[in-house]
């Protein structure tokens, strides 16, 4: 302030032109909140696709496969076996000797050697998931050796694991006299199957034998030995031969490559078919085959690199009848040598694949590669899997035990499983298929989320072809014809169906709606197909009265004139459709043979397609009618907004009302016409509880209006209860939410960029 | 000369009327009452407009001179609770007789607004619209239709090169000759002009008012203004309304030079207004 102010006395007080400082203050921290109300929206989207993010990445992770120290073992040693943990391997030696060791410091802790007076031991296979050894003893037995661990608590908490070796008594299985170059004991449906091959003037035979075992009542199991019977006899050239440990079939192996297949049938194992895998392939001999858990599919290697996996599915046969049998369903990458071996895990569809110096952790039914690593340069005599897929110890021929530790969470998941089509074992082809659990443990679950996509792709369209042309066309009926009076009713009216909560529509839609649709199908389709005919009709004889009477209806109450059409055309074809249904929708009844007049029935023999009450039908009218208030509120706002200007520079150039409203007033509302119907997609697309409630949740994939969805949104709401955290099921759950988040980003931004290139174009100065 | 017109800033004058004057009574307003709802507007009001003559409406705000005009092409006829007595009859028939279309007598009298209001459609789009909706789809036709409209318009030569450019981006006053353009495209007989240049600049302005006098030899024209000078200059008859009421009626020279009535002397000299 300086001198002359303070002369001018006439402006006495300067301080009323000061801002209070609680102005500015207010301002100052109201500008800060604001700022940080926007930043917190920002960081909020951010952190929720963040989460999402991480919850989904560890699904496109491979293996990570890291080496333990090796336990070496005698250099005779011909197949191991491990307790749970893998801390006290045992080997067998080729004598049948049975060492344990502990891996901590490689100390030997027991040994369990044949007893003498039996005959010597000439083969010998461990089953390290079962701990049972199968001793093939030199006159044609076949000896079953049962190892297990103790565990004990010493009184300082230590544990201590205590191996037990428990050998039963000898079966002559085989030949007397020849000795078992291999043998097997594996637990079938029909009782324990011991299996043997022996070699005979230089041809193969192989012999099984069945144990049976019977309860009896003191509890003491009574063991019933059969009679040995020959299986194959007709290959005397065999090479390999696998039996899968559900003992329900035996693949040979032929020199020349032709894999047979040898099916249980009663009490026989009987010739079911046989193959030549590696067709086009240089090399048509197997050098690797092993079966992969489930005991449903083959992995056949040949010395070319060449990789196969061959199961057993439903095939159509010549006559018309669908039965299982092999065929090729997958061909693996290539491999990076000669196949040498084949080694599943337990509990997945992985394994082991040894070929060319390299080992690679393979899933069979994606058939990505989860993990490559350098092979042991000796030999691989045997490969185990830990049950809980953790680790895995080869055996190799220099006697060393070697050991991985595997950290895999997600074996079965890929790019590919949860977006291509994947041919599951035992399925008829390949196929997206979203089938997340089932009672057995060798299920694979399906984690397709293709079939959702489709489901709430149908979903919306669906919802959208029912709701946009009402909404739209109702939005410029009441902006643009109808008087001032009835759209202050109808507004807020629309507005109030906007905040009815879904579930309550979802209830409506499942328990009222779909038996309702379901009575009267034909009906209803009937009323809906001549409504707009209808209108159209009473606008064409509105047109055609002469102008005096026209000018009788004052302008907005033209619909008095267009109601009587619709009740009528309506009331017609709800009393026709019974006779429409028995003239041309008239079917033979299946069950009852009888001649029915019925449009689903018509509908399901006519189209092949499937009939549900709860279909996309119902859910189209009940989400339409949660989208129908969005949708036309914004839209009704975009076109009252467009100035009166232009509508009456439009009627003074000659325009109809109805010319006014297309060439004006729709262009010039484009962009707020497109934001509502974004707003009413982005509804639609996520929405949940109605479709959870009204569809039956079947992910199915066709277009059929009359069967059900599973959409991306339902499915969270309906699996993420069950789903175990950090699962890979869990995880795919998640990858749909992120799909979705996607989906409604990717079409969100379009539409967002169309709609400010079309306010770009038609903005109002 | 009238005396309220300087000679060296304006171009325009009044000029006689020429020889080949058409119907006297071409637009005939006959004891004209309007109504919105209970608010009388108009009251009694008679007058003819003759062909092809330019005649201003002139009077303070809200004195019902806007009211008559939009009338004329029955654009009062969206506004809710109107309701008019007596009649007006363009060439002989009553624009509310009943067997007349609101949509034939619109394609007949054209309308400029007070606020140009071009539609958010290219140049070409906007000339042609009245066009357009009158089902020509001849492409010849439009061309035409759109370059003899702009001529006239005195437009063409500003825009003749970006004619599918929108008609946001020109100048306020090339907005308002291309209404004037939109407004002639379909060849109407009559025109209406709402202030057509109470938002543009005097050069824009000056412009339409040569565009009105050109316009004459084809159109007539009623045109509402609240600019005395503006009407001074342009019409060749002018009425003064006021309150609702006509309160004089005759040659532009008799009202500015030599008016009859006490309160259109003052308004005209700037007393009230």
């Amino acid at each position: 302030m300086d001198t002359t102010d303070k002369k001018t006395a006439s402006a006495p007080n300067e301080e009323r032109f000061q801002v209070t400082r609680l102005t500015l203050l207010t301002d100052l921290w109201m500008g800060r909140i604001i700022r940080v109300g926007g930043v917190g929206v920002v960081l909020a989207v951010v952190g929720m696709l963040l989460f999402l993010v991480f919850q989904v990445f560890p699904l496109f992770v491979g293996a990570k496969v890291s080496p333990l120290a090796p336990v070496p073992m005698a250099a005779s040693a011909q197949a191991f076996g491990e307790d749970e943990y893998g801390e006290m391997p045992f080997v067998v030696e080729a004598n049948g000797r049975i060492r344990f060791h502990r891996v901590k410091d490689g100390a030997l802790v027991r040994e369990w050697v044949p007893e003498a007076e039996l005959p010597a031991v000439a083969s010998v296979r461990s089953y390290p998931r079962d701990g049972l050894v199968v001793l093939g003893l030199a006159d044609g037995s076949v000896r079953e050796v049962k190892v297990t661990y103790r565990a004990d608590f010493s009184q300082q908490g230590q544990r201590s694991l205590d191996p037990q070796v428990v050998a039963a008594p000898p079966v002559p299985v085989g030949k007397a006299g020849l000795p078992c170059v291999e043998a097997w004991s594996v637990k079938s449906a029909a009782g324990r199957l011991l299996l043997c091959r022996q070699q005979e003037a230089g041809r193969d035979r192989l012999t099984a034998l069945r144990l049976t075992e019977r309860k009896g009542l003191g509890g003491k199991a009574k063991i019933t030995v059969g009679t040995p019977f020959a299986v194959a006899a007709d290959v005397p050239d065999l090479e390999r031969v696998l039996v899968p440990s559900t003992a329900d079939s035996v693949v040979v192996v032929r020199k020349d490559g032709e894999v047979r297949i040898y099916a249980e049938n009663g009490e026989a194992i009987e010739f079911l078919q046989s193959f030549r895998p590696f067709e086009g392939s240089a090399d048509r001999r197997v050098s690797a085959a092993g079966f992969i858990f489930g005991n449903v599919s083959v992995v056949l290697a040949n010395g070319a690199g060449v990789e196969e996996v061959w199961s057993l599915y439903p095939q159509k046969q010549p006559d018309g009848r669908s039965l299982r049998r092999w065929g090729k369903i997958h061909d693996a990458e290539a491999l990076p040598g000669a196949g040498q071996g084949i080694y599943p895990a337990v509990g997945n569809k992985c394994y082991l694949t040894v070929a060319g110096g390299r080992m690679q952790v393979r899933n069979m039914t994606t058939g990505s590669i989860r993990w490559d690593g350098v092979a042991p340069e000796s030999p691989v005599r045997q490969v185990a899997f830990a049950r809980n897929y953790d680790r895995f110890s080869v055996l190799c021929a220099d006697g060393s035990l070697r050991r991985w530790e595997v950290e895999d969470h997600h074996p079965e998941s890929s790019f590919n499983a949860f977006f291509g089509k994947i041919w599951y074992e035992g399925a008829e082809g390949p196929a997206y298929t979203w089938q997340s659990s089932s009672g057995a443990d060798e299920f694979e679950a399906k984690y397709s989320l293709v079939p959702l996509f489709y489901g709430t792709v149908k979903g919306t369209i669906y919802a959208l072809l029912f709701a946009l042309p009402i909404a739209l066309l109702a939005a410029v009926y009441v902006s643009q014809f109808l008087r001032p009076e009835w759209r202050k009713v109808v507004k807020p009216t629309m507005e109030i169906m906007a905040s009815l909560p879904s579930v309550v529509l979802g209830f409506l839609a499942g328990l009222w709606l779909a038996p309702l649709v379901d009575a009267s199908l034909l009906k209803l389709i009937c009323v809906i197909a001549v409504l707009a005919p209808a209108a159209l009709c009473a606008g064409f004889l509105w047109s055609q009265l002469p102008q005096p009477v026209r000018r009788r209806v004052g302008p907005g109450w033209e619909f008095v004139w267009l109601m009587p059409f619709l009740l009528l055309a309506g009331w017609a074809a709800w009393s026709a459709a019974p006779w429409i249904e028995s003239t041309f929708f008239t079917v033979k009844d299946l069950a009852s043979g009888q001649n029915v007049s019925d449009f689903r029935e018509w509908w399901r023999q006519t189209s092949g397609l499937s009939y549900d009450s709860r279909n996309s039908l119902v859910v189209g009218f009940v989400m339409g009618f949660a989208v129908i208030p969005l949708v036309f509120t914004i839209a009704e706002d975009a076109l009252s907004n467009v100035p009166t200007s232009l509508v009456s520079g439009s009627l003074a150039c000659g325009a109809s009302r109805w010319q006014t409203v297309w060439r004006v007033v729709v262009p010039t509302a484009i962009s707020g016409i497109v934001s509502a119907i974004m707003i009413g997609f982005g509804r639609a697309i996520g929405e949940t509880m109605i479709v959870v409630m009204a569809t039956g949740n079947t992910p199915v994939m066709e277009a059929n209006p009359f069967n059900g969805m599973r959409t991306l949104s339902a499915n969270i709401a309906v699996e993420l209860p069950e789903a175990a955290t950090g699962h890979t099921h869990f995880r795919a759950l998640f990858l749909g939410a992120c799909c979705l988040f996607f989906l409604t980003f990717v079409i969100n931004t379009l539409a967002e960029v169309l709609r400010q290139r079309l306010r770009e174009r038609y903005k109002v100065v | 000369m009238p005396a309220t017109m300087n000679p060296t800033t304006s171009r325009i004058q009044v000029r006689p009327a020429t020889e080949k004057e058409g119907r006297k009574d071409y637009i005939s307003i006959r004891d004209f009452n309007f109504y919105y709802g209970a608010k009388k507007a108009l009251e009694s009001i008679s007058l003819d407009v003759p062909e092809r003559r330019v005649v201003a409406f002139i009077g303070p705000s809200g004195c019902g001179k806007s009211t008559l005009l939009r009338n004329l092409n029955r654009m009062n006829d969206l506004v809710d609770g109107i309701r008019h007595e007596g009649d007006i009859t363009i060439n002989g028939r009553s624009i509310y007789d009943p067997g007349l279309e609101v949509i034939s007598l619109r394609r007949r009298v054209g309308m400029v607004f007070q606020k140009s209001n071009p539609f958010p459609k290219s140049i070409y789009e906007n000339v042609v619209y009245a066009l357009r909706v009158m089902g020509v789809r001849d492409r010849a036709i439009l061309d035409e239709a759109c370059e003899t409209s702009l001529r006239k318009a005195a437009l063409w030569d500003e825009v003749k090169d970006r004619l599918q450019d929108s008609a946001l981006g020109l100048s306020g006053g090339q907005m308002q000759r291309l209404c004037i353009a939109r407004a002639i495209a379909n060849r109407p007989e009559i025109l209406l002009m709402d202030e057509p240049c109470s938002a543009l600049d005097p050069i824009a302005t000056g412009k339409i008012e040569e565009l009105i006098h050109e316009l004459k030899e084809q159109f007539t024209i009623v045109i509402v203004t609240h600019s005395m000078q503006q009407a001074a200059r342009v019409s060749d008859r002018t009425a003064f309304f006021y309150l609702g009421k006509l309160i004089e009626y005759d040659t532009t020279e008799k009202i500015f030079m030599n008016p009859s009535q006490a309160q259109t002397e003052a308004y005209i000299s700037g007393r009230f207004g």
